[in-house]
């Protein structure tokens, strides 16, 4: 564990979950590899309900444990086999191998060895199939050096090896050889196919699946060709039908658990499902918004699920039907627009699917929704040019979006430059205007002038281009009577400086000053009259970020060059005040203080700095932050400070740094340890919804309601608060059962809570403990149970509140409910 | 290498009949094929798929279904409503006796070849005795309406299946009652459409196999009259069906030109449940595949689009060879051009008439390969329709071109050709 008084640095969203297909457990949760993390979902609320951290590198595959449905193997990269308790997130027991495991696969048949891929030992991309004896002796940590190996020269990729019905055997197939291996008559069978190139692309194999009760071996073909193999246990007379409907690689295949029908998707994005093997019959699941990567199915035969490739997990029914959608950090192919905060929702704004802007919530690690921005159907096909976000700017309100699109066309681009209004009655932004090539050249930055007191109509949006010019937009009233918008935007004014390329453009905290910067030099305007104030150099090289300080700062403009300067220029005395020797990739001021973080990339590592203009020397230094580069960071407002200890980590009371890697994952700076920072609601909620509605729960829940009643006949305004959720009720029934100490030391307690204390002290004493814990999570469902106790009062508001006669009227209500409210507990006392 | 004059011959629209039949001998290397002109013809299995012999066609007659009974005897039934049998060694027809049903759609062999079954477009089924020296009726089975399309006998010859429009009926052989009807359009559910079984197949298990119009190739138990396997192969109709001996495959054909296969294979290792599986699809022809059939060792496919292509099963070869290769008949295995070498003539011929060519000719000389323009265009002199309603088998032109003869079954006709000038003048002999 890290001391909490270290800063950490955390993955909190976008990691690839690519490592391995998906694991639907027994009683509707839905678990993947995510990174280094294995996380939980409740496939009911789509929430994330809890990370499996403890690996150190890539999660290569995960299983349930054949043998005991409430435990997980999951496998690395860093060479160990874990064993978890995912209902309680424990690790059980390590498994450490040796070498980097690349795929998983346990089998019921197999009583105490699962089967991994390991890299062949002295041979570069040899890989072989090995089965692992995992030992029952005691102890957490322990070694698994027998192997055997079952398969050689096997592909790498976990889509690539399938068991067959009852583990008889087990097939893998690499470029255009499948070989099946069979376990009880030790006999090997190798087929291929013709290694032909045609038309449609190479016949290589990508994915393999068997049938769960025939002998019958589906295999996916980079032409799209689906192949049934049957009778492959004769070497001559096995025979294969094709079926074919994907005109792309078939990314992944699985049978339903009745092996009645296959399912199939590729980089369509479309979800085929085949009935009886059969080229005639199959239904379509279409528009799935991205390619699919791994498709799984539920144990049950209820649900499957498919992973994407830009990171998103739909759940699908049995009858084909979308039920759900997972979707953290929408991997996008590039984002170009950077992270952008929506001074609305506090949400992290970046490019998302396609010609669309995603919305991330980052407390939730949710999607909150995709505003399409370009409006055009994309159209999966390599190599075509297609309309794509590229800028994207909020104003300080939030109230208004400003977009640019273009096409990536070599010798003439397409731009486009698009306003948005929020609209207050659809809770969603509504094109205002749009401005066809509002530049002759690829538009390179643009921002709007944050004046929080001014009002809208004195808004101002400057974009800078590569043809030279920077561009000033303002609303103009719309004059045409006909027009349904009162107001719209047009160009004010046009700037440009020795005819180089604009690069970048910043404001001046109170929107004063405007700063635009043309390859090596940086010039400085007046926002009201346009004029050309002062212009900063600092050769040698281009300008690459731009930035003002803020608060007691705001006299300072940081510039950050190509060749690795980073210098700071005092504005009232036009002079350089400072510079450093910096190799500045990525620089961001915090809108709330004076800090600027900035992100240096050197000798492969990132580093970050955090220091105010004021002074040269940076208050905070992280080497290190991780190996990646990264790419783009964003401050994000908290909403309410947090409190911080050490004087080193202040910057980070206000706000919160995030970061986006090259690999788009998502990282924060974090004080607080891993558990801390898991959300207690979260736990709470696992636990709530697993709760089946049997006799005893509406037993339970009529017995509290006559307690409540109870309570209230008596006149005593006892904090029910605390008598509903007993906390040793609460226990009991969240506790797993086979932890649980024995039935009869559990009664005691059990009836304990039930009995309507007369001596309220002293069953608190008992309890004292545990409800301390349990104090801070019933302050996020509060409100909840203010609703329902508001229901209650209304049913019975005679006997609450004995000569009342007539009816409340709503600020006694409100009075009242404070009243309740409030504590009593120093009556009991008495 | 001598100088040599290549013309390109343009000018003979042959249109070759597509195949309309086939039928393997049991237990025999022989293949024969009918063609939708009339014309019969024997392949040779053994001697490399060899054409053995070709009965050229007859006007009136065309075949509709061919069988070999008792041993190698071939018999032939058509819309004329007769079954002939034919001489293979006069490559003729033997004789030919009438069924007395209207046209005769379907005909069937027994497992011994001692009788035969014959469809007719009045709905009934008859028997016939295959005697020394020809065929003798024997019975009538139950008659119901509808025409019967195909037919087959179970291998124990007990019991006779019979595909008609909409349903299916089984008959046994010694009571000669109806003892099964199955309605195969049953499970469609959309407008009622007729549905019309296209070919049927009687397996020993007590399995009837069925293709019908809806593209469906369909496993019925016929004891209880229920749908074991349906397998939708095609959106449009599946016209041909063919059993290998042993029972374990199944040729289909379609009438967009694709092929299926399908195989009896075990669902798992070791175990005694068998699934139909649908294996292998084959694109050889452009237009419907009427006829298909199954050898021992190769799918054996024909098609209106005239081709005949015999696909051997790689898995019954030992070794990769000559046996091993796919082969296509695509045009006719027959002399009909022959050349008047002296005169410059060329005669074609057609399954009723000859045309007889001039050769163009040019005066210029060029390189190999070099196109020479033409100074004179190759020129129609004759026209010589056949007399008869029997088609021609062969014809000759003798080397100076002013002898023309031609021959049918029956006869044999010699014209003299006499040029004047441009004008051509034929007297017969």
């Amino acid at each position: 564990m890290v001391a909490p008084a270290t800063l950490r640095v955390v993955r909190c969203g976008g990691s690839t979950l690519h490592g391995a297909r998906a694991v639907f457990s027994a009683d509707s949760y839905l678990l993947c590899a995510s990174g280094d993390f294995v996380k939980m979902y409740s496939v009911a609320t789509e929430e994330t309900l809890r990370v499996m951290g403890g690996h150190a590198d890539l999660v290569t595959g995960i299983q349930l444990n054949p043998h005991n449905h409430m435990q997980l193997y999951s496998s690395s990269v860093d060479g160990t086999i874990k064993l978890w308790d995912f209902m309680d997130g424990i690790p059980i027991k390590t498994f450490t191998v040796g070498s980097k495991l690349l795929a998983l696969y346990a089998l019921a048949s197999s009583e105490d060895s699962v089967f991994v891929v390991i890299p062949k030992s002295g041979e570069r991309d040899t890989f072989q199939l090995v089965s692992v004896k995992l030992t029952k002796a005691a102890g957490q940590d322990l070694e698994a050096k027998e192997l055997s190996v079952v398969l050689d020269g096997v592909d790498a990729s976990p889509k690539h090896i399938a068991f067959g019905r009852e583990g008889e055997y087990v097939a893998s197939v690499k470029e255009v050889n499948l070989q099946v291996y069979f376990f009880k008559q030790k006999q090997l069978n190798r087929f291929s196919v013709s290694a032909m190139k045609t038309k449609s692309g190479n016949n290589h194999f990508t994915c393999i699946a068997c049938h769960p009760v025939e002998d019958c071996i589906a295999t996916g073909h980079a032409d799209g060709k689906i192949r049934l193999w049957r009778n492959f246990y004769h070497k001559k007379e096995y025979t294969f039908s094709t079926l074919h409907w994907h005109h792309d690689t078939v990314m992944d295949l699985a049978f339903s658990i009745e092996g009645t029908s296959l399912l199939s998707g590729g980089v369509e994005s479309v979800l085929v499902l085949w009935h009886n093997e059969s080229d005639c019959q199959k239904d379509f699941l279409p528009r799935l918004g991205s390619a699919i990567e791994y498709i799984s199915m539920s144990s049950d035969g209820a649900l499957c699920c498919t992973l994407h490739t830009d990171n998103r997990i739909t759940i699908i029914n049995s009858n084909l039907r979308f039920s759900k959608s997972i979707q953290g950090l929408i991997k996008s192919t590039d984002v170009k627009t950077g992270l952008v905060v929506d001074p609305r929702t506090k949400a992290l704004v970046l490019n998302g699917e396609p010609g669309h802007l995603q919305f991330y919530c980052l407390q939730s690690d949710q999607q909150l929704f995709s505003l399409d921005i370009v409006q055009r159907q994309y159209i999966h096909q390599a190599g075509l040019n297609q309309a794509d976000l590229v800028k994207v700017a909020f104003s300080a309100q939030g109230k208004w979006l400003a977009t640019v699109e273009e096409r990536e066309e070599v010798t003439d681009p397409e731009l486009q430059l698009k306003l948005w209004f929020y609209d207050e009655e659809t809770q969603s932004f509504k094109l205002n205007t749009r401005i066809n090539m509002p530049h002759d050249d690829h538009i390179t930055d643009m921002c709007f002038r944050d004046m929080d007191e001014l009002e809208d109509d004195s808004l101002i949006l400057v974009t800078a281009g590569r043809d030279c010019v920077f561009k000033v937009w303002m609303m103009v009233e719309d004059t045409d009577p006909e027009a349904q918008q009162s107001v719209s935007w047009s160009c004010d004014f046009v700037g440009s400086y020795h005819n180089y390329q604009a690069t970048n453009c910043c404001f001046s905290e109170d929107g004063s000053l405007l700063a635009v910067s043309f390859e090596e030099t940086v010039t400085v305007w007046d926002s009201v009259t346009w004029d050309l104030k002062c212009t900063f150099c600092h050769p040698p090289g281009k300008i690459r970020n731009i930035c003002f300080g803020r608060l007691t700062c705001s006299k300072y403009l940081i510039g950050a060059t190509d060749y690795g300067f980073l210098c700071c220029w005092n504005l009232l005395s036009c002079a350089l005040e400072w510079s450093a020797h910096l190799n500045v990739l990525v620089l961001q001021p915090d809108p709330l203080s004076e800090h600027i973080a900035a992100v240096s990339w050197l000798s492969k590592e990132s580093s970050l700095f955090v220091f105010k203009p004021n002074e040269p020397r940076p208050i905070y230094i992280q080497r290190n932050l991780c190996k990646e580069k990264i790419q783009l960071a964003a401050f994000v407002p908290r909403d309410e400070p947090e409190m911080i200890g050490s004087e080193k980590y202040l910057w980070l009371r206000r706000s919160q740094l995030f970061f986006l890697t090259d690999t788009q994952e998502l990282m924060t700076l974090s004080t607080k340890s891993l558990e801390e920072r898991l959300t207690p609601s979260s736990k709470q909620l696992a636990v709530e919804e697993s709760l089946p509605v049997t006799p005893f729960s509406l037993l339970l829940g009529k017995h509290r309601r006559q307690q409540l009643q109870e309570d209230i006949d008596l006149g005593k305004l006892v904090r029910s608060k605390h008598e509903q959720d007993s906390p040793a009720v609460k226990e009991l029934l969240h506790t797993p059962a086979h932890v649980l100490p024995s039935a009869s030391f559990l009664c005691p307690i059990f009836i304990n809570s039930l009995l309507i204390s007369k001596d309220n002290k002293s069953a608190e004493e008992v309890a004292d403990e545990v409800e301390m814990e349990s104090e801070k999570t019933e302050d996020d469902s509060d409100e909840e149970r203010d609703v329902t106790e508001m229901e209650h009062e209304d049913t019975s508001p005679m006997e609450l509140l004995g000569e009342m006669t007539h009816k409340l009227s709503k600020s006694q209500e409100k009075e009242l409910r404070k009243i309740r409210k409030m504590d009593y507990s120093w009556v009991s006392a008495f | 290498m001598g100088e040599f004059e290549v013309h390109r011959v343009r000018f003979f629209g042959l249109v070759p009949a597509g195949v309309r039949c086939l039928a393997c001998q049991p237990r025999g290397g022989r293949l024969a094929l009918a063609r939708t002109d009339g014309a019969v013809e024997v392949y040779n299995f053994a001697a490399n798929y060899f054409q053995e012999k070709v009965i050229p066609g007859h006007e009136a007659r065309s075949v509709e279904a061919l069988c070999w009974a008792a041993g190698d005897r071939l018999f032939g039934a058509g819309l004329g409503g007769e079954i002939t049998e034919y001489d293979l060694a006069r490559l003729c027809v033997a004789r030919s006796v009438d069924g007395c049903g209207g046209p005769i759609w379907s005909m069937a062999a027994n497992g011994s070849g001692t009788q035969l079954a014959i469809g007719c477009e009045d709905g009934s089924v008859k028997l016939f005795q295959v005697v020394p020296g020809g065929i003798q009726f024997e019975r009538n089975l139950d008659r119901r309406k509808g025409r019967i399309l195909c037919l087959s006998w179970h291998p124990s010859d007990t019991h006779i299946v019979a595909g008609s429009i909409d349903a299916l009926r089984v008959f046994d052989v010694r009571s000669g009652q109806t003892v099964q009807r199955i309605m195969v359009n049953y499970h469609v559910q959309k407008v009622k459409r007729e549905c019309i079984v296209w070919s049927i197949a009687f397996l020993s298990s007590g399995t009837v196999v069925t293709s019908d119009s809806f593209g469906r190739v369909q496993f019925w138990d016929w004891e209880r009259g229920t749908l074991l396997e349906s397998h939708t192969v095609s959106t449009s109709a599946v016209l041909s069906l063919a059993v290998s001996e042993k029972e374990d495959s199944i040729i289909v054909g379609t009438s967009t030109g694709a092929t299926y296969q399908f195989q009896l294979l075990p669902v798992k290792m070791g175990s005694l449940e068998k699934r139909w599986v649908r294996t292998k699809p084959f694109q050889h022809h452009t237009h419907d595949v009427r006829a298909v059939a199954h050898s021992s060792t190769a799918l054996i496919s024909g098609g209106l689009d005239a081709q005949l292509v015999i696909r051997p099963l790689m898995e019954k070869m030992q070794k990769k060879g000559y046996d091993a290769a796919l082969r296509k008949f695509t045009f006719p295995h027959r002399r009909l051009v022959s050349c008047a070498r002296k005169a410059r003539l060329l005669l074609f011929q057609f399954s009723q008439h000859l045309e007889l060519w001039r050769l163009g000719s040019t005066d210029e000389t060029g390189k190999d390969g070099e196109v020479l323009p033409l100074c004179r265009m190759p020129e129609h002199l004759v026209q010589l329709k056949s007399k008869g309603p029997e088609h021609i088998y062969c014809s000759c032109v003798s080397p100076c071109g002013s002898w023309v003869s031609y021959s049918t079954a029956s006869r044999f006709h010699l014209y003299r050709v006499q040029y004047e000038g441009d004008g051509v003048s034929v007297k017969k002999v």
